[in-house]
């Protein structure tokens, strides 16, 4: 039994291992070829609004020194459309609107590089948004079902986070009399801001996860581990979070 | 934010017209004010009712013939009441109301004396007769039954939504669908978890935030994939 498990030799079963390696080989180089690229440039403004609202895959912002917007993508589905928009000052990507009546198109990954001050809203039912180094009145993140949120080096004025399961990573600065709402189900939020920052912050999880860390002061405001209300210098900034079973963490950055 | 403009935002909220500011503003107001959510909640499910009940109150077959019947029935009764009233006497009320009513200082006194006493009496007795007066009434089951009016209400928008998705949900990914399920069960725990807690302790603020904060996010999800 065991010389003969050693010596190889041909036999119906590794024919059929064969074949089935190559038809699967053959289907993923389908799905590549499949897979259309899409790539493109236009003129934007310094403070152009990004509305990017996809169906499902992931996104990623970054900004880049340039007064203009690059638009990659990579769709799924073959015969997707993807039609940008451009009005005023606004840039707006709409994968609903533009597929609308073929149903579910697949999953398209977008990458964006913007101007540094561009306000972005972005949307997705199911993916990961990634936002960095922007500076601008808003950043908006919204992920319907399952996806996490990334929002590195960011400073704006408003900024909302929100999915319903997956973590939120916030990396950045509270401006002056602005508003920030991160909100998850079932995910980790951690907020990673400077040490002198000023806000006013109610943090609320039924699960009891919430470590101020750094950011604890007396005159915190709580009910029984669950909730906390207070201020964090003198309160510039109003910042709200809500997570159900996950861990809310603020960090010093 | 005080409580005025909140409410002028609700309407905004509602109609889906509201900005990004506003919103933010308004929710964190929502978030401390019960009265508002309160406000917040009832207009939602009016709305939401509204649309779930459209097109279901459908016009008579034939409308004019209904019309048609009902000024029959009208005019049919006019000429009998008007030859009663010409021919009746007045009534005893009407008699009653006529006349002039003219008390003095201790019978006014004794009316009321009379009327106070009455009134008691029969509240008492009535109390008694249905129950009402066993004891002080039982705070966990009213506001129990309180809880599960509030998820009604909600829970009305809610279907309405979910059954748009039912319509279009085998259209969707493999994937879409599993994902929008597990979010959704996620969701519908978290629910549970918040209504089992106030059904512990009805009063309890957080638990009340969380609950609403899981069904805005349950109708947040059921919107969002209903156009997929």
């Amino acid at each position: 039994m065991k010389i003969r498990f050693l010596s190889w030799r041909p036999s119906s079963r590794a024919g059929v291992l064969a074949v089935g390696a190559i038809l699967a080989i053959t289907a993923v180089s389908f799905s590549v070829a499949a897979q259309q690229r899409l790539s493109k440039r236009y003129p934007a403004g310094q403070n152009v609004r990004i509305e990017l609202r996809n169906i499902s895959g992931a996104i990623v912002v970054e900004s880049w020194n340039k007064n203009e917007i690059r638009l990659s993508a990579t769709i799924e589905t073959k015969g997707t459309t993807v039609t940008p928009r451009q009005i005023n000052e606004s840039f707006v990507v709409d994968v609903m609107s533009d597929n609308r009546g073929r149903g579910d198109v697949g999953d398209i990954n977008f990458k964006l590089q913007v101007p540094v001050n561009s306000s972005v809203d972005l949307e997705t039912r199911r993916g990961d948004i990634k936002v960095a180094d922007i500076r601008s009145g808003l950043v908006r993140a919204h992920v319907s079902s399952e996806g996490d949120i990334e929002l590195t080096n960011v400073t704006a004025l408003h900024v909302i986070a929100q999915n319903v399961i997956g973590n939120i990573f916030f990396d950045g600065e509270f401006s002056r009399g602005g508003t920030y709402e991160f909100k998850s189900n079932k995910g980790d939020i951690t907020i990673r801001i400077p040490g002198d920052s000023d806000f006013r912050l109610v943090a609320a999880s039924p699960a009891r996860r919430i470590a101020l860390n750094d950011f604890w002061n007396n005159n915190f405001k709580t009910q029984d581990g669950r909730k906390y209300v207070g201020d964090v210098g003198d309160g510039r900034s109003s910042v709200s979070v809500t997570n159900f079973s996950g861990q809310i963490t603020f960090m010093r950055r | 934010m005080n409580c005025e403009t909140c409410q002028e935002l609700i309407h905004d909220l509602i109609d889906g017209s509201i900005t990004q500011r506003d919103e933010f503003t308004l929710n964190t107001h929502l978030k401390e004010c019960l009265d508002c959510d309160s406000v917040r909640q009832d207009l939602a499910s009016i709305v939401g009712f509204c649309r779930t009940q459209r097109g279901q109150y459908e016009a008579p077959p034939n409308e004019q013939a209904m019309w048609l019947r009902i000024r029959n029935v009208i005019e049919a009764e006019l000429p009998s009441k008007a030859v009663s009233n010409t021919e009746s006497k007045p009534s005893f009320i009407g008699r009653l109301m006529g006349r002039t009513w003219e008390l003095t200082l201790p019978q006014l006194a004794a009316s009321t004396v009379a009327i106070v006493l009455l009134v008691s009496l029969s509240t008492v007795v009535g109390l008694r007769r249905f129950g009402g007066y066993g004891g002080p009434p039982e705070p966990t089951k009213v506001e129990a039954s309180n809880i599960n009016d509030r998820i009604f209400q909600r829970q009305q928008v809610i279907d309405y939504w979910k059954q748009r998705i039912e319509l279009n949900k085998a259209h969707w990914s493999a994937e879409n669908r599993a994902k929008f399920e597990t979010s959704l069960k996620s969701i519908d725990e978290a629910i549970q978890i918040s209504m089992d807690e106030l059904n512990r302790n009805p009063n309890d603020d957080i638990s009340w935030e969380m609950l609403n904060v899981s069904l805005d996010s349950k109708l947040t999800i059921l919107k969002d994939y209903s156009d997929l």
